[in-house]
């Protein structure tokens, strides 16, 4: 992801703890990529999962670090629902059962 | 030059010269371009009017495959299957909000509603991915050195003047994006 300016203050806090998805069949990821701003990621994330600033910051940081974050997680209608909507926003989203690698 | 977009009781206001008013609504347009989808000769009327398309395929234009990218983990025939039903609408909706964001720098200065400001991050961004793989942005670091070049005097070759046209909109949407998130603030 890309940082711009000006930069706004993140009131990121100490990582969820990490998503308990043995028990959700199917996953939304989203994959960094180095043109999404993390302001407009975090923008799409709040926005439209109605996720609170810190959870849309923290999966934001996730993805734009280690590559890669569940955002989402679900029945395979809810998860492909997700997906498509990620896509119009221009993120870079698969989904797949929540098992595989 | 361009203002920053700011958020007022009205809406989110932002103004433009007419020299960036032109070249954003030739940026939505050549990106609309790229996402009309071809009409082929043997339509089959009701899958196209359910938004369906069998001859669907991955795009081979890299660009054109970063808007419309396989939506299926680990399973190309799922992906390809899943594209054939749903990136019909998923271009449209993407030439809708492109079309509207060219709708919208028509005026000089603006007030966008919330909802227009939605469609104008989404055009912009949109438009940021074609540019990026255009010049060939590719990791973090190939984006960090684009990032000083912000000179027009020095616009002397192609690759300069696509990563300074690609600074200006990533400036003009981070002025955006940070107008709309003062708007989820407040909520």
């Amino acid at each position: 992801m890309s940082v711009s300016t000006p930069v706004r203050e993140s009131g990121v806090e100490t990582r969820n703890e990490e998503l308990t998805i043995s028990d959700v069949p199917w996953v939304v990821i989203v994959w960094n990529d180095p043109v999404n701003l993390m302001s407009y990621v975090s923008y799409v994330f709040r926005s439209y999962f109605g996720y609170s600033e810190s959870k849309a910051n923290s999966l934001m940081l996730e993805v734009h670090e280690a590559g890669r974050s569940v955002v989402a997680t679900g029945s395979r209608e809810k998860v492909e629902k997700d997906t498509l909507a990620m896509h119009s926003y221009g993120l870079w989203a698969t989904f797949q059962r929540a098992d595989q690698p | 030059m361009a203002k920053a977009f700011k958020r007022t009781r009205r809406g989110i206001g932002g103004y433009l010269e007419p020299g960036e008013r032109e070249l954003l609504r030739r940026l939505f347009e050549d990106v609309i371009e790229l996402l009309e989808p071809e009409e082929p000769a043997h339509q089959d009327p009701l899958a196209a009017m359910v938004g369906v398309d069998g001859q669907a395929r991955v795009p081979e234009d890299s660009a054109l495959l970063r808007l419309l990218p396989n939506a299926v983990g680990n399973d190309d025939e799922e992906a390809l299957e899943f594209r054939r039903l749903t990136e019909r609408s998923l271009r449209e909706g993407k030439i809708g909000a492109l079309r509207a964001a060219a709708l919208l720098v028509e005026k000089r200065e603006a007030v966008l509603t919330g909802e227009q400001a939605q469609l104008m991050s989404r055009a912009l961004n949109d438009v940021r991915l074609v540019l990026a793989d255009r010049l060939g942005i590719e990791s973090d670091a190939d984006a960090e050195r684009l990032h000083g070049i912000d000179d027009w005097a020095k616009a002397d070759d192609v690759d300069t003047y696509l990563a300074l046209v690609y600074n200006f909109v990533s400036w003009l949407q981070e002025t955006l994006m940070q107008a709309m998130l003062e708007g989820l603030d407040d909520v």
